[in-house]
This record gives C-alpha cells, structure tokens and sequence, in this order.
C-alpha cells in the first residue's frame, strides 16, 4: 500500500522525531564518555593498563544512568494526566505524542538490557587485563571489583525483562506487575554500585604530566646520547602520580525521576484510599455487568479510564476499566461496563450479584448523555462515525438505549448526518434479529460480516475531503494494525486520518 | 493470583539464559580468558538450550502465540515425546547443563540465570503443567449452507418461507409462483 507523506507525518513524525533525538543524545553521551577516557590525560595511566574496554564500560555507563533516569519519567502517569489536561499543553500533537509514553518506557528498557550486556562483557575484559597488567609501580590504581552488586543488578534486570514480554503480560499480568515492582531493589544496589570507589583518576596532572619519565630512568631511545638539559627537565616527573576515587555520578541521574515517581505511588495510594460507593449493578446479557458508582470531588473526561481494586477480591490487583458515563454537573455518578471474562471479575460479579434468577434482571432505565442538550457551537467535532463489531446479537443491547436516544435527538435538532452508526456482527452462522420497535434505528444499521475497512475509509474520504478525521480504535491487535495501515496510506480525497489507540496491555 | 501458567514465564527466562549463556561464553572464548574451555563449553550450552526453548507451548486456556518461524524447532522438539514434554525432565536438564557455567567468570551469569529458570520449571512441573506443540490447524472446507444451493423460485417481492409454504395450499395466492422452476443446471 503506497503511504501518504501527509498522514504518514501526522501518524509518526511527532514519534521518529522524539526516537531520532533521543538516539542522538545516547549516540551523543556514548562517544563524548569513550572519548574522554580513551585520550583523557588524567586517564591515561588507567586506559594503557586497561585498553580499549575501559572506554567501553564507561561509556556503557553513561548511557545506562541517561536510560535509567529517563525509564521512569513515562510512567508517573497522573503527572502525565495532568499535563495533558491543561492549557500548557494545548497542542493536539503533543498530546497525542503523551499517548505513547509506555513505547519510550519499553525503549529505554531495552536500551538498559542492551548496553548492560555490553557494560558487563567490557568488564570481564578489564578484570582479565587487570589481572594481567596489575601494576607494581601503581599500587593506587588498583581496583576493587563492585562485582557482587554487579551481579546483583543484572539478575534483577533478567527477572525484569523475561516477565516483560507481550505474552507474558497477556496471559499472567501479576507475575510482570510483582517482578516489575523489583525496580526500587534495582534503583537502591545501582545507586551503591559505584561507592567502593573502584574507578580512580589521576589528580596532579600538571606536576606529573602523564609519560614522564622518573628520577631514575632515561627514556629508550635517548640512551647513549648526548641529553640536551633543558628538554629532559621538562620530561622529568617532579612528583609521584596520586590518585583519587570518583565520587559516584549515578544518584545524580537517577534521584530526581526516582522521587518523583515514589510521589506519583504515593499520591495514587492516596487516592485510591477513599472508598467508592457502588449505586447500581445492572446485568446486561452477553456476560457484561455495568457498574454506577459514587465518589466525592471526582471529576473524568470522556475517553479516561479508572482502576478498579477490591479488596474483597484480592488486595494488590489494580484493573482498568474505561469510563462509559463520566459524572456531569448534574449527575455525579461514574459508571463502568465490565465484562466477566477472567478470575478476578468472576469473583467480583459474584460478590455483587446474588444468584442469577430471571426476575431479578434489571433493564437499563435512563443513560447518562455525554453531550450537551443545546448549543453545538464550540466543539471542533463536525461528524462522528460509530464503527461498533460484536460477535453476537446481544452484545448490541449493551448500549441499544445509548445509540437510539443519541440519534433521536439529533434527529429532532436536525441534524441527522452528525451521527453515523454502522454496526457489524462478525458471527455469520445462525442470524437473529432484534425484535424490538424502539430498536429499529440499529436493525436498519446491521450488516452482518466483518466490515471492510478500506472501503469505509474511501467513503470517510470521500465525504470529507482536505480534513482531518481523528480515528479512535478499541480492540484487538489485528484490527489495531489495519486501521494504522489504513490512515497511513495514500488517498486522493486529500484527507488525513489520525489514528488513535487505547490499549491497557 | 489465579491460575498462573508459570512454564510460560520460565520459557522466556530460559530463552534469555541461554543467551547470556552464549554471549558469556563467546566473550570468554574470544579473549582467551584463563578456563576458556568452559567457556566453549558455554557457547555449545548456550545454543542448545536456545534451540530447545524456542518452540512455545500452547496454553491450557486462551489462546497461544507462537514465535516466528518456530515451526520447525516444534517439530523438532515434539518428535522427542515424553522427554521434553515433561516439565520435570527440563527443569532437571537445566540444573545439570548450568553448573559447569559456574566455574568461570564470564558464565556465572548465565548460569544463575539458567538455575532461575530451571526452579520456575520445577514450580510449573508440581502444578501439573506440560509442554503441548502449536501446529497449525487445518484449514476446515467450509460447506456452504443448503439454502445456498437452492436458488430461490418466484421474482422479487418474496415473502418469507412460512409464507410461501401456505401459498401452495391457496390458489390463487400462488399467482407469484413461477410456473417453471428455476434449477442452476439451466
């Protein structure tokens, strides 16, 4: 599929361009560290015992306090909330650009994983040169290893990154969350790794100029001439080399995005102390349960999403759940859709709901709206296209009331093209209908089969050219991938997709 | 912390070991380190433990994603039966292939690393859980339904089958039904 330049730049410039600055910096740090120690004078005694891995692991080192620092500035996720609500970041770009903090957190991990691979390989090669040229005439250079909070280090790393992978995650989330949560045990041994004082530099460059030769010596090629006076006093040491121990570097980096974001857990904990009364628990079919809720001074957007924990269920367990009713002015309760698919909502339905018998279900009676009843004037939204695919029938009912109400009242404020509904049932074996009259603007809406996407975005094009159409995508992986190849591709309608997703995982 | 397929996680942990393994073991080999015969020793551990874990095992409920191009190493590695279906018979096997990394520098670290993996195996064999290979479902010829075959009898508008059936019956009714039927052999 041939991309197009416009929307290939609003899907991923803003992305290439923060990776392209942030390699330069790791590139940047990397060269100017090797460079420093490979021609550095007062590393000169150290580089000729060392060689060419001393640079290496220094400057290994650098990049990793760099990644260090900055793998926990994407996930103090309220900080992130907030600077996304306010007025300093207005910017629609920098806000989508907000949205892919956990793929910077995911690079600079790897980036972590990778130079500590290379750190640790160089310094196996300095304890062997070092065990080689262990210098009699330089007792001081001698080092220490900081080899057992090393070891340390790399195996907290290892249990890390292993848990880490997308299967993983899928399939047993607690297993990355608790091994995750091993950082403040990573961040405490790297903060002492380098204490021993293992690295030394030489401090009295100008009194022993590296190279000089001692009291007793004559430099080889000199020997048997003739010594011009004044050019050997220059050459000769007038003091013996002293050495001194780094004052370590590390906690300079990491301190400050390491405190901020042990506020940010604590300011969540803080949070999340205040219980929340649950209002209503309305069954839906399809195994979906909605959930009306209360809670002093909160305040959501549409599109933010809540954590949910039950103490009852299990104490440490966080889940997400998107907001599908945000409390307005006038109705303060929040509500969530939850659908019973895994261990912790089967116990947590069975806590809220006694038995199931037919007449206890309760129908959805009224349905928060989230836009306002007059006065379209000032939201940027021109037209809104609802792409809804379920696999079964029921799933529909979830939102039926929602949808029709929605498109009523447009209907009554004319302006029936606002709202666009298509909705699709991918199961295309044994076909019912909705029955029910009050439904009909979505029976009129139903297509069964899966919907062709790149048809609907001829159409989107089409009816709206030279605009920018934000797409929004919730769903799995697949899907996900076709709609970002989709808005990245050529179009003669001259409209720009923007291509948005919403992924927990 | 329901059911927690713990094989999976030791799968990814042994993968990586068996890197570090290798990786330990090429440094050690290239700088001519003093024990470099473990080393070598590593670099032979290190690719056979990779090409073991490669394969993925299907999950008990959910569904399995594979690896790329891991189809060839299933193949390889079901045609062992019982031995690498078998949890405890990894965990061992592991046990016994890092000890030798302990003896050098350059391998410890593969070697802790394998002994992690080795014990999460051991967890994952005392629950019960076992190595399955991912093969490929065969794709299902899918039959089209019998109304499909049947090409429907009378123009538009139609009524519904129900209907229809009553018109057989009245008629006049049957005015709409098409005097000579409409087969696909035509």
């Amino acid at each position: 599929m041939v991309v197009s330049l416009r929307s290939w730049v609003a899907n991923e410039g803003g992305k290439h361009l923060v990776l392209m600055l942030w390699l330069g910096a790791n590139t940047w740090l990397f060269l100017k560290t090797f460079l420093l120690y490979s021609t550095g004078q007062q590393y000169h005694y150290l580089y000729k015992m060392l060689g060419l891995s001393l640079c290496i692991s220094r400057a290994s080192a650098s990049v990793l306090n760099l990644n260090c620092s900055l793998v926990l500035l994407p996930m103090c996720r309220s900080l992130l909330t907030f600077f996304r609500g306010t007025h300093t970041v207005s910017s629609r770009k920098t806000r989508r650009l907000l949205d892919k903090s956990k793929t910077f957190h995911v690079a600079c991990g790897v980036a972590i994983c990778i130079f500590s691979v290379v750190h640790v390989s160089a310094h196996l090669v300095n304890v062997v040169n070092f065990s080689v040229s262990y210098s009699d005439e330089f007792p001081a250079l001698n080092l220490a290893l900081p080899g057992i909070t090393g070891v340390l280090l790399v195996l907290i790393l290892f249990l890390m990154f292993t848990s880490s992978s997308y299967c993983v995650r899928v399939s047993n989330y607690e297993i990355f969350w608790y091994t995750h949560n091993l950082f403040i045990v990573f961040y405490i041994i790297l903060m002492v790794h380098m204490v021993g004082g293992a690295l030394k530099y030489q401090t009295n460059i100008e009194a022993h100029p590296p190279g000089c030769l001692r009291a007793n010596q004559s430099s080889a090629e000199q020997q048997g001439k003739e010594l011009d006076q004044g050019e050997d006093e220059e050459r000769r040491c007038r003091e013996e080399a002293h050495f001194q121990p780094h004052y370590p570097q590390t906690w300079l980096w990491v301190s400050g995005p390491l405190c901020l974001y042990c506020a940010e857990r604590f300011y969540r904990y803080i949070r999340s102390s205040h219980p929340i009364t649950i209002v209503t628990v309305i069954r839906h079919p399809c195994d979906v349960i909605e959930l009306r809720m209360l809670k002093k001074n909160f305040k959501a957007r549409p599109g933010q999403y809540i954590l949910l924990n039950c103490p009852g269920v299990s104490s440490f367990e966080n889940h997400p759940f998107t907001l599908t009713t945000c409390p307005t002015e006038n109705k303060e309760t929040f509500g969530i859709h939850l659908r019973v698919v895994g261990d912790w909502t089967e116990r947590f339905t069975r806590l809220l709901l006694p038995q199931p018998r037919m007449d206890l279900e309760i129908l959805p009676m009224v349905q928060q709206r989230r836009y306002p009843n007059d006065g379209w004037t000032g939201f940027r939204l021109q037209r809104l296209y609802f792409v809804w695919v379920c696999r079964e029938l029921q799933s529909f009912y979830w939102f039926a009331e929602l949808l029709c109400a929605l498109h009523h009242k447009l209907w009554q404020e004319n302006r029936p093209d606002y709202f666009n509904l298509k909705l699709y049932l991918s199961r295309t074996d044994n076909l019912q209908s909705m029955s029910e009259e009050k439904y009909r603007p979505l029976t009129s809406r139903l297509l069964v089969g899966r919907p062709r996407w790149k048809l609907l975005f001829d159409e989107i094009g089409k009816t709206n050219k030279h605009k920018r159409v934000g797409v929004f995508c919730c769903g799995p992986k697949g899907i996900s991938r076709t709609l970002h190849r989709l808005c990245n591709s050529a179009r003669t309608s001259g409209t720009t997709f923007e291509f948005n997703k919403e992924s927990f995982s | 912390m329901g059911k927690i397929e713990w094989a999976m996680w030791a799968n990814e942990q042994a993968l990586a070991s068996g890197l570090i393994l290798l990786t330990g073991g090429i440094v050690g080999v290239a700088g001519q380190f003093r024990g470099w015969q473990f080393a070598a020793y590593a670099v032979a551990a290190g690719v056979f433990v990779c090409l073991l874990e490669y394969p993925r095992s299907k999950r008990s409920k959910g569904t399995s994603v594979e690896r790329t191009g891991q189809y060839c190493f299933t193949v390889c590695v079901k045609s062992f039966g019982p031995l690498t279906r078998n949890y405890y018979v990894r965990a061992f096997l592991h046990a016994a292939i890092c000890v030798p990394g302990g003896f050098m520098l350059a391998t410890v670290l593969g070697c802790v690393c394998l002994g992690i993996a080795s014990l999460i195996y051991l967890a994952a064999a005392i629950r019960g859980e076992h190595w399955e290979p991912i093969l490929p479902r065969k794709a299902e010829t899918r039959k089209p339904p019998e109304s499909i075959k049947k090409p429907p009898q009378n123009p538009p508008p139609r009524p519904p089958p129900e209907m229809r059936k009553k018109r057989v019956d009245d008629l006049e009714g049957a005015a709409y039904d098409n005097p000579i039927d409409v087969t696909a052999n035509e």
